[in-house]
C-alpha cells in the first residue's frame, strides 16, 4: 500500500536490512539445572530427560539435556524492571542504533510475535554458554493491520557455544505497531 | 509418557496426535514468561496488554514454542529429538480460553539410523488458531 517514496521512516529504517540487529552478545548464564527445573514446573513438562539423570543416561542424550523450545530462553538479556512499561516492554535501554529503536521512537512502540522459526542442531546440555549474533533480514513497508500501521520486521538468531559450534537458529518475524491508530471496529485476532 | 510412546515401524502418515487441552489461566501465562525470562508487561499486566489492543495479557511466544514442544514430545516420548518449530501465531491465548492441542504425522522419512517425523501442529482457542505449524522430530530406529 504505501509506497517508499510516500514513508520517509521506511526510507530511513532501509539502511538497517542485512545489518547485524546489535553487538553479538554472550547468554547471561550458561544451561544450568536450576533455569531447566523452573520451566519444567512451570510449563509442566515431564520428559524425564530434563531432569532425570539416571534415566537420561540411559537414552541417547546420554545425560540431562535442557528442553529444545529454551533455546531463546538462554539468551534473553538480564531486565531492568523500572521503567520497562514505558519502554514498550523492552528488557533494557537499547544503545545500539537499530531498527526496533528506531520504530519505538517514531511511536511504533507495540510489539507482536507473528512468527517464530526454531531449529535445533543438537541438544543443549549444562555448562554449554551460548553466545547470539542477530542479523535483520526483512522489513515491510507500513501496513494496516487489526492493530493499527505498523512494519513487520524479521531477524535471523544464530546461536553459538563460546567455543564457536552452531547449535540453534531462529528466525524471528514481529509487528512494530503504534497503538494509537487501532481502529477499535477492525479488532479481532492479530495476523 | 514413556509407556505408549510410538515405535518407528508403528507410525505412518495420516496418524493423529491425541489432543491435549490447556487450561490457559494468568497463572500459566505468567509461569512461562517467567521461566523463559521474557518480563515485558504485555505477559503478566492486563491493564498494559489492552492499552495494546490485546483483550487481556497473554502467552508470550517461548512459552507457546515450550507447549508445542512438550505436546509432541509426551507423544513421542524421551528418545524423541525436535530439529525444528516453525510455527505462525494469530489469535492470542489470554485467561479463560482453553487452548486445544492437536497434530497430525504429514511426513515421514528414513534418514540414516533415524526416522524423521514432520508433525502438522496447532494449537486453538475460540478466537482462532493461537499457533499452527511444523515440528520435524527425529526418533531412533531399532
Amino acid at each position: 500500500m504505501a509506497d517508499e517514496a510516500a514513508d520517509p521512516l521506511r526510507a530511513r529504517l532501509e539502511k538497517y536490512v542485512g545489518r547485524s540487529m546489535g553487538p553479538p552478545s554472550l547468554a547471561p548464564d550458561p544451561v544450568n539445572v536450576p533455569m531447566i527445573r523452573h520451566w519444567v514446573d512451570a510449563l509442566d513438562d515431564r520428559n524425564p530427560v530434563y531432569l532425570d539423570e539416571e534415566l537420561a543416561a540411559t537414552t541417547r542424550f546420554g545425560g540431562i539435556v535442557a528442553p529444545p523450545a529454551m533455546l531463546q530462553t538462554w539468551g534473553m538479556p538480564r531486565p531492568k524492571i523500572e521503567g520497562i512499561a514505558e519502554r514498550g516492554g523492552a528488557p533494557n535501554e537499547m544503545r545500539f542504533d537499530n531498527p526496533i529503536s528506531a520504530l519505538d521512537e517514531a511511536g511504533y512502540v507495540g510489539t507482536l510475535a507473528t512468527n517464530s522459526e526454531l531449529e535445533f542442531v543438537r541438544y543443549l546440555r549444562p555448562g554449554d554458554h551460548l553466545h547470539l549474533s542477530s542479523e535483520l533480514e526483512s522489513i515491510s513497508n507500513r501496513k494496516t493491520t487489526a492493530l493499527g500501521k505498523g512494519y513487520f520486521v524479521t531477524w535471523g538468531t544464530t546461536y553459538r557455544t563460546t567455543a564457536g559450534e552452531v547449535v540453534g537458529r531462529q528466525l524471528f518475524r514481529i509487528l512494530k505497531f503504534d497503538p494509537s491508530t487501532i481502529d477499535l471496529t477492525r479488532l479481532k485476532a492479530p495476523r | 509418557m514413556t509407556t505408549g510412546s510410538p515405535k518407528p515401524s508403528q507410525i505412518t502418515v495420516g496418524d493423529e496426535l491425541p489432543p491435549f487441552d490447556l487450561n490457559v489461566t494468568s497463572t500459566v501465562i505468567v509461569a512461562g514468561a517467567i521461566a523463559s525470562r521474557d518480563f515485558m508487561p504485555a505477559h503478566h499486566d492486563p491493564a498494559f496488554a489492552r492499552a495494546q489492543g490485546a483483550p487481556d495479557m497473554f502467552m508470550n511466544i517461548l512459552t507457546t514454542n515450550g507447549y508445542v514442544a512438550r505436546y509432541v514430545s509426551d507423544w513421542a516420548g524421551p528418545e524423541a529429538m525436535l530439529k525444528s518449530i516453525r510455527i505462525r501465531l494469530g489469535a492470542p491465548a489470554v485467561p479463560g480460553k482453553p487452548l486445544r492441542f492437536s497434530g497430525r504425522v504429514a511426513a515421514k522419512s528414513e534418514e540414516g539410523n533415524e526416522c524423521v517425523l514432520e508433525l502438522a501442529v496447532r494449537a486453538a482457542n475460540d478466537l482462532g488458531d493461537h499457533a499452527a505449524g511444523t515440528v520435524t522430530l527425529s526418533l531412533p530406529l531399532g
